[in-house]
């Protein structure tokens, strides 16, 4: 099916009769996610979003409960679960909620706060027609024009969007722009990410090899340690909790943390297993690019290129995952 | 830029770096290299007389340089830095601050025409105002009309805003802020061994993401740093919310600047930060 781009905003103003939906959009100077307004400008010229889309599922700061103490202590739980919709998320950032799916949904513990977003949130992709200098999911086996992990899958032809339900809740947004929909649209061609990354499954078992390996001392001078690549990073799903009190009462909230800050590894009693930038970088790499996939079977890096885009000290994951793959490993 | 000079200038800078490595003087140098872009380059540790080659020098070296010395305070051999004017300021001001030795660093002066950086522009010190050998010959600096015009030009723009005006203006950038701590981070004033954000268990820093918090954190930088601010413009270069956050340091400065006369910061190795030292002098009308 396809929709005529003339047609997107009452598509939109459908949705949004449903549902909070979220369009990416420049917010004060920032190229992000944001809630539409129904009049509020959708940004799809630019490749990838500077912030991913994370926070919709996993907000920066979350509130958990809040409490009063007293002769009768109250303890209240906070559940905020509204249905939403977010529209113009590349193929790279539908694969990162599959990977936060998996952190928060699968194996062992199901994360109520995150699963009571996820399950109200349907997903709208939208096919990239072009690459950024600094993407390269196709080097880690995605396609930058379809998202299997999409409720819905868009691809610019032009003047209209072809348009495919891949779930049943995309089958629903279909029923819902019926009225919208022609019949017929060729899928467009895919274009190709510039940079090529020798990303590849013996990348993750070499590196599970290489934990005292010298290169870490190497390729963690320059950080900062500040948690830029971390915070723009559309899989990096870590956070920590903490309360807010005023006197007697307050609110517990868990919020993003980074393991590149020096407290995120320190222990009640001071000592710190990371004590430094290398252990820090070390570990990043290291779950993005083999602990994760050890655990899932995939990687937790869906080649979007924020980080290689944002870091300050100019550090890029794509050169070390080359660099990766010309070393030469006894025993490899 | 004029080319050749610079291309000239890089290749004096391997050689020098190639013989101070041969000879010992260092143990290794912090310089720029190359990263897979061309318009960027990357802090490179060169730590093999072979290595020197992979030095650049061009219109991308923009990374400060100087607080890498952290890293290793008590080094075997001299650390050897290039310093432009902007990174011999940083090195003072760690100096200073009693954070590094300066007979541990071994200061590779780089004279700078400016780089592809908006805070170039305008710049006072293009040339290593402290170094230990010059490669090349010195840069044209600006005028002092032009440095001092400016220097504050934006701030003077700032200034015309009413207080209000100003509240709604910063509260809406630290909306943006995701406090990565990137301004902190790498700014060469910011040395605390433990920054008073990372206490968490004394709580001066939430760590809750909201409007509040990040001002909290933005305002305590800022006065934090007030008149030890060299200027170098990376805490805002590397914000990756785009705030204008050399702005606050910046109207301090300038504060500082009509209340105490000319003071820059980071020029001599000995000054004291003004607002570190009590002169029975000092203006005190505001008290």
């Amino acid at each position: 099916m396809q929709l005529d781009k003339s047609d997107l905003q009452e598509a939109l103003r459908i949705l949004s009769a449903e549902a909070g939906v979220f369009v990416p959009s420049v917010v004060e100077g920032v190229s992000r996610f944001a809630l539409w307004d129904g009049e509020s400008s959708i940004d799809l010229s630019r490749v990838n979003t500077e912030l991913p889309p994370k926070d919709i599922l996993f907000p920066q700061t979350e509130k958990m409960y809040s409490y009063k103490m007293g002769k009768n202590i109250e303890i209240k739980e906070i559940i905020d679960n509204p249905k939403q919709v977010v529209f113009g998320i590349r193929p790279c950032d539908v694969k990162s909620i599959g990977c936060m799916d998996k952190v928060f949904l699968e194996k062992t513990y199901v994360d109520s706060f995150y699963a009571g977003k996820r399950e109200n949130l349907t997903v709208i992709s939208v096919g990239c027609t072009q690459t950024d200098r600094t993407c390269f999911c196709d080097s880690m086996g995605l396609s930058p024009s379809d998202a299997p992990g999409a409720d819905v899958m868009m691809n610019d032809t032009g003047d209209t969007f072809v348009v495919e339900a891949y779930t049943d809740k995309g089958k629903q947004v279909m029923e819902a722009w019926k009225p919208l929909l022609k019949k017929g649209g060729k899928k467009p061609a895919a274009p190709e990410c510039t940079l090529k990354v020798k990303m590849s499954p013996e990348i993750s078992v070499k590196l599970s090899k290489m934990f005292e390996h010298p290169i870490w001392e190497e390729v963690s001078r320059p950080c900062i340690g500040c948690a830029t690549c971390t915070y723009v990073c559309p899989t990096c799903y870590c956070f920590d909790m903490n309360s807010d009190n005023h006197s007697s009462e307050g609110t517990k909230f868990r919020c993003w943390d980074s393991c590149m800050f020096s407290d995120y590894s320190r222990m009640a009693g001071g000592h710190n297993p990371r004590p430094g930038k290398k252990e820090r970088v070390r570990n990043r790499y290291m779950h993005k690019l083999s602990y994760f996939n050890e655990r899932y079977e995939t990687s937790l890096c869906a080649g979007c290129g924020r980080c290689a885009d944002k870091c300050p000290a100019h550090m890029d994951i794509t050169a070390f995952i080359d660099r990766v793959a010309e070393e030469e490993m006894e025993n490899a | 830029m004029n080319d050749t000079l610079e291309i000239k200038r890089e290749a004096q800078l391997r050689e020098t770096a190639r013989r101070l490595l041969e000879d010992g003087t260092v143990g290794y140098i912090i310089g720029w290299g190359t990263t897979r872009f061309e318009d960027k380059t990357a802090p490179l540790f060169a730590a093999k007389p072979e290595e020197a080659d992979r030095l650049v020098w061009n219109e991308y070296c923009i990374n400060s340089l100087a607080k890498y010395s952290l890293d290793d305070k008590y080094p075997e051999k001299k650390i050897g830095i290039c310093v432009r004017g902007c990174d011999s300021r940083a090195v003072n001001r760690l100096v200073n601050d009693k954070q590094i030795e300066r007979e541990n660093l071994f200061l590779i002066g780089m004279p700078c025409s400016g780089k592809e950086n908006s805070v170039c522009e305008g710049c006072s010190h293009k040339n290593p105002v402290v170094y230990d050998i010059l490669i090349g010959e010195p840069v044209e600096e600006n005028t002092e009309e032009k440095a001092s015009a400016e220097r504050f030009r934006e701030i003077e723009e700032f200034e015309k805003m009413s207080p209000d005006e100003r509240y709604e203006f910063w509260a809406k950038q630290y909306d943006k802020c995701i406090r990565c701590y990137a301004c902190r981070n790498i700014c060469p004033a910011c040395s605390c061994k433990e920054c008073y954000a990372d206490q968490y268990m004394v709580g001066w820093q939430g760590k809750q993401n909201n409007r509040a918090e990040s001002q909290v954190y933005g305002l305590t930088r800022a006065y934090h740093v007030g008149d030890r601010c060299i200027e170098c413009g990376e805490c805002e270069r590397v914000c990756p919310m785009g705030l204008p956050i050399m702005r606050q340091t910046k109207k301090m400065l300038k504060d500082i600047n009509d209340l105490f006369g000319n003071y820059e910061c980071g020029v001599e190795s000995e000054r004291a930060p003004v607002l570190g030292e009590y002169d029975l002098t000092d203006r005190d009308e505001f008290m």
